[in-house]
């Protein structure tokens, strides 16, 4: 009987296309993820704090409901990002361009992050983020620094950034939304 | 005993794995000639909408059975700032696949100066396949270029093919004319190249 109640379920979500994608919005401090959180949801910039704990929040887009999870990025809250990993679909990967002393950090989060094996099936997707700024560095530049090529089984791509112009946010949510779609 | 079992019967049942990079200038086909392969040699495999494919500023990764062989394909992005990301590749693929768009006969020397580069770049035992993309559009873009006239331009690049095998396969990604017969090609190459043997994965 719950065998048929799981197979109607499946079959009422996939003709309807109910089921939430969960998302995760990763990054180092001030790489301006919440601010990415609540342009997608509301389309507007609002003033931000560090975030201490998360912020969640059901994006709709193109008929695909998200529920996104923006996670602090502070050192000391960091180790608690795992306990949000599993059934993640997607990581949204967001680094401050341009602050080039901390890709090495930001680097080493990132690959530590990908070795989980809850999120072996997510797609990831790097924000190249603060494009705005002058001395930021380019998608290509992120990518090495990041050390992104060495990921051999992953489906990844980078995009530049800017949320608190609006710029880039709608190509790579576009992306996304095909991306999981496809995988489906 | 369970470890000697599993083990015997994933020596038995386990598929060679070769690593295929799919590689060319931004807007050739690259990542629409990956989903028509993926559609065309997986079952079950909905492809994305063809219509709907963008820009790749990354990786797109797609796995196939032919066989007994595993291809696993890397199509990387082609914009010219993305193409130092195509060095990180070379030393773990085992065929290239070289798209080049026949329709753009403007941005031909840049493709074959792209050309040029990385095949200085790869291994010897590396096997390589030239897809003139787009062809049978014809109708519709009078200047698309023949394969003898894609042939006539690379030519001068012959000598750094030196002994390495290659196929110049015309095709059409979009409707999916000539993918099987390029990747049946590069199946029956990577298998039979005794200098790159396929990726090991541990039997444990």
């Amino acid at each position: 009987m719950r065998k048929a109640c799981g197979f109607f379920s499946s079959l009422f979500s996939g003709l309807f296309g109910t089921r939430e994608m969960r998302i995760l919005i990763l990054g180092l401090d001030g790489a301006g993820k919440t601010t990415i959180l609540y342009r997608l949801q509301v389309g507007e910039v609002v003033t931000t704090i560090p975030t201490i704990g998360f912020n969640v929040e059901t994006v709709t887009y193109r008929n695909l409901k998200f529920q996104v999870w923006d996670l602090g990025g502070q050192t000391s809250i960091r180790p608690y990002w795992r306990c949000y990993y599993s059934n993640t679909d997607a990581v949204i990967y967001v680094v401050d361009s341009s602050d080039r002393d901390r890709m090495g950090i930001s680097k080493s989060e990132l690959v530590a992050m990908l070795e989980e094996e809850e999120l072996k099936k997510a797609i990831l997707v790097v924000f190249a983020n603060k494009q705005d700024m002058d001395q930021a560095m380019t998608p290509t530049e992120v990518a090495n620094a990041l050390g992104l090529p060495a990921l051999k089984d992953r489906k990844w791509q980078i995009f530049k950034t800017s949320a608190t112009k609006g710029t880039g946010l709608d190509e790579a949510m576009e992306w996304l939304v095909d991306s999981l779609k496809s995988r489906q | 005993m369970y470890t000697l079992l599993s083990g015997l019967y994933k020596y038995m049942f386990q598929k060679d794995e070769y690593c295929v990079l799919i590689l060319g200038l931004d807007n050739a086909g690259k990542t629409t000639f990956l989903e028509q392969t993926k559609t065309k040699f997986s079952k079950n495999y909905k492809g994305m909408n063809l219509s709907k494919i963008t820009t790749t500023v990354g990786l797109n990764i797609g796995t196939i059975d032919v066989g007994k062989a595993r291809l696993m394909f890397w199509d990387l992005g082609g914009q010219e700032e993305l193409q130092s990301l195509w060095d990180k590749y070379y030393a773990e693929s085992h065929g290239v696949i070289y798209v080049i768009d026949s329709t753009d006969e403007e941005r031909l020397s840049e493709s074959k100066e792209a050309f040029g580069e990385c095949h200085t770049a790869t291994l010897h035992s590396v096997m390589w396949m030239y897809l003139c993309l787009k062809q049978p559009l014809k109708d519709r873009f009078t200047n698309c270029l023949s394969v003898p006239d894609i042939k006539t331009a690379f030519s001068d690049s012959a000598p750094k093919i030196g002994k390495r095998d290659c196929l110049v396969q015309p095709c059409t990604a979009l409707t999916g004319d000539g993918v099987n017969e390029g990747i049946e090609w590069m199946v029956k190459c990577v298998v039979r190249n005794i200098h790159r043997p396929p990726r090991q994965k541990d039997i444990t």
